[in-house]
């Protein structure tokens, strides 16, 4: 497969991939198209080879996810040294500016974000992969580099987890109770 | 039953897609600047092993300098000979100490305390060296309360040995003068 070949098969998941790259950078969108460009130039300079062992789906997240986890690495290991705190304040002020971040606002979201980010980093891929992305378990145990069992059991525990965060949290402010009388409303 | 059941996941997520794909950045600008952009190398990747490394160096260091302050003074072990082969004069020169050491103030607080453990321990070693050359002397000059008994008259000539040229010189006097 030729870069031009590869460049269109990479247009038509540029949509999927980055909402994966959000997933792994844990819904920071700078960092994601930071994770996504450098995915990106892999591919370009041929760092990142794909060899047809598996769907260039799987093998694509399967690089996204490996960059944003050095990525993040190196985030951590940048936090640790001083930072310019006006640096800082212009990354708050932009990151407030967003779109999506009115989104991110509304109540039933921020509950699912919080409890998505509450997840280990396994389990939330794993709930990622099946229920954002479409991809059966043993496409995601490939993107993960696990056995198909281990993703069945995170997907199963993260979903379990999910569960027990939002639950309680829906029956407070009478999600649930809407819920079993729609008409009550 | 169930009040986050997988169809309401699913609900959340692709409401999550939805939103995504709202500010979902082009794909051209994306492969734009990523062939702009020069692939850097690990920098924080060298930094963090380098800081590593230096902790490590570090731990090293006060491992052996704890190590050092805490190793026996083996100045202040005095050899005692062991009494089969040596006499009480000689385990007395043994354990005199000419003249005792001075210690030297210390340069700090666990300096001082080593310094003073190992004199402590000197201390103790010479106490016991003294006692054990007391019992050495106390022995060679031990008699036995009944050695009174064993003395008798004829100790002198028991004891004596026989002078031969006297005996003969006695002898010739009983024996009857030769005729001349």
């Amino acid at each position: 497969m030729d870069i031009a070949e590869l460049k269109a098969e990479l247009e038509t998941l540029h949509s999927a991939s980055f909402g994966w790259a959000m997933s792994c950078c844990r819904r920071d969108r700078a960092e994601a198209e930071e994770v996504l460009q450098t995915v990106y130039l892999k591919i370009f300079e041929g760092k990142a080879q794909f060899r047809g062992e598996a769907s260039l789906k799987t093998w694509l997240f399967a690089v996204i996810r490996k960059t944003a986890i050095g990525e993040h690495r190196k985030n951590l290991l940048r936090k640790l040294r001083w930072s310019d705190p006006s640096e800082e304040a212009s990354k708050q002020v932009s990151a407030a500016d967003e779109p999506g971040q009115a989104f991110e606002k509304s109540e039933t979201q921020a509950l699912f974000q919080n409890a998505l980010k509450a997840l280990p980093r396994r389990q939330r891929e794993a709930l990622h992969l099946v229920f954002y992305q479409d991809l059966s378990l043993r496409e995601a145990a490939d993107v993960m580099g696990i056995s198909i069992g281990s993703a069945r059991q995170h997907y199963e525990r993260g979903k379990k987890h999910l569960r027990k965060s939002l639950g309680p949290t829906e029956v407070a402010y009478g999600i649930g109770w809407r819920k079993q009388n729609p008409d009550a409303v | 039953m169930e009040l986050v059941g997988e169809n309401r996941i699913q609900t959340l997520f692709s409401e999550q897609r939805l939103a995504d794909e709202q500010t979902l950045p082009s794909f051209v600008a994306v492969w734009n600047r990523a062939q702009t952009k020069t692939y850097r190398p690990q920098r924080a990747f060298n930094l963090a092993f380098a800081g590593a490394a230096a902790v490590l160096v570090c731990a090293l260091a006060a491992a052996a300098l704890w190590s050092r302050q805490w190793q026996p003074d083996r100045r202040a072990l005095v050899s005692v000979p062991s009494s089969t082969t040596a006499g009480p004069e000689q385990i007395v020169a043994a354990t005199k100490d000419p003249e005792p050491k001075r210690w030297e103030q210390p340069r700090s607080s666990s300096k001082s305390r080593a310094l003073r453990l190992a004199a402590r321990r000197q201390a103790l070693l010479l106490a016991a060296n003294r006692k054990a050359a007391h019992e050495v002397k106390a022995l060679a000059s031990w008699q036995s309360p009944t050695a009174t008994l064993l003395d008798s008259p004829s100790d002198e000539l028991l004891k004596s040995l026989p002078q031969l040229s006297r005996a003969v010189d006695e002898l010739k006097s009983f024996l009857p003068s030769s005729p001349k």
